[in-house]
């Protein structure tokens, strides 16, 4: 679109129409986004106002067709901000879409009602108009899969959070429940944290309890005994507690030497073992 | 003179300490292990402490060596320990290792 001849067209065309086109696109606006209060009034209010002035800054700019410029940056960011808040505030970025193409429409319909465009002009306005809206939802897609990606990482991080509750149970003793099924990936989470809380806490003894270890295959007892060897290699004692019968049977069904792993029976037996080595005694109050 | 990278320190009560420099060449091990064991002997040492603090991985041709040490030690009736294994180090090492090491291990020395 040359800027002389176009976008003039198309900047008389808002200028001339801005009250009518405003409005409409305020009206959509509270019933797409104003129902579930994802937006105040005043907030569609500001943001009809905000998007026609950046779009007429664009239409003005240099080259408006250079998506690399100040201005259509301007209104990139203008939608993707608006995303990510509506994303925040429970909103579906269906309804963000639509909004967008009801946006374009209302345009088109405004430039209708304009006399005097030549064909190759309306041609070109609209060809410009269809980009700039394509490159918008763009941004607002890039804003939502950006939300999801943080969103997932957050759970991710909560879920390593409470996949390796490592706790100091006493001065340089640590215990880890394991809970569920050790895969290769969360072997990988729960030594790296292990290793180093005993090295950050100096921990000399550390009791893993498998009381929650459901079934136990041949590569999860791999799993098992590298990471009895890992902590052994620390410095620190391991003690594995509460293997359940079947898990007793499973493990020597698969030919897997415990021998070199201190086990007891219950959780508060390692306990007693841990503090055995430490030369403590815990004894009822006279 | 003793080797580049070695500095083996007698702790008293039958203890040294070894500290591994960053010119220790492993690939001399027959030097080396002559070299601490003739010093580990000279100084009535029963335990050795090979501080492992600076090092954050530790590959074969190193395990191979601590593994070569410790047996040399333990003919000599030398414990050999090893302390502050990092925690990337034990991490890899239990990888690979089939066995239980020829040394022992601790968090840190026991003054």
């Amino acid at each position: 679109m040359a800027k002389n001849s176009s976008s003039a067209i198309l900047i008389g065309v808002l200028k001339l129409q801005v009250g009518q086109i405003s409005e409409t696109i305020e009206r959509e606006g509270r019933n797409l986004l104003g129902g579930g209060n994802l937006l105040s009034p005043e907030e569609i209010t500001d943001f009809c106002l905000e998007f026609l002035q950046l779009l007429i800054e664009l239409l003005d700019s240099k080259d408006p067709h250079d998506d690399a410029s100040p201005q259509f940056h301007a209104l990139e960011m203008f939608f993707n901000n608006l995303s990510r808040q509506i994303l925040v505030r429970g909103g579906r970025v269906e309804d963000l879409v639509r909004y967008i193409q009801f946006m374009q429409r209302t345009l088109i319909e405004a430039l209708g009602a304009a006399k005097n465009i030549k064909p190759e002009d309306m041609r070109d306005i609209l060809l410009y108009l269809s980009g700039v809206f394509n490159e918008l939802i763009l941004a607002v897609f890039h804003a939502y899969l950006d939300e999801k990606e943080r969103t997932i990482y957050a759970q991710e991080a909560e879920l390593r959070e409470t996949a390796t509750p490592i706790t100091e149970i006493w001065d340089g003793v640590l215990t880890l429940p394991i809970i569920g099924t050790l895969d290769s990936s969360r072997t990988m989470i729960i030594m790296e944290a292990l290793l180093n809380r005993i090295a950050t806490e100096r921990a000399a003894a550390v009791v893993m309890d498998l009381t929650g270890v459901k079934s136990i295959d041949s590569q999860v007892s791999h799993h098992l005994i590298q990471m009895v060897r890992a902590i052994q290699l620390m410095g620190s004692d391991a003690i594995v507690t509460g293997i359940r019968p079947e898990i007793a049977r499973a493990l020597t069904s698969l030919n897997i030497d415990l021998g070199s792993v201190t086990t007891r029976a219950t959780l508060s037996d390692g306990l007693k073992e841990a503090f055995r080595r430490m030369n403590l005694q815990v004894l009822p109050k006279a | 003179m003793s080797p580049a990278g070695l500095h083996l320190t007698p702790l008293g009560q039958g203890r040294c300490l070894l500290e591994p420099g960053r010119g220790l060449d492993i690939s001399q091990r027959p030097l080396l292990i002559e070299d601490i064991l003739e010093r580990l002997q000279r100084s009535g040492a029963a335990v050795l402490y090979y501080d492992l603090g600076e090092l954050p991985l530790i590959d074969e041709a190193y395990y191979a060596w601590l593994d070569t040490l410790a047996r040399a030690c333990a003919a000599l009736n030398v414990r050999m320990i090893c302390m502050r294994m990092q925690p990337t180090a034990a991490f890899g090492l239990s990888h690979y290792l089939k066995e239980g090491p020829a040394f022992e291990t601790t968090l840190g020395l026991c003054v």
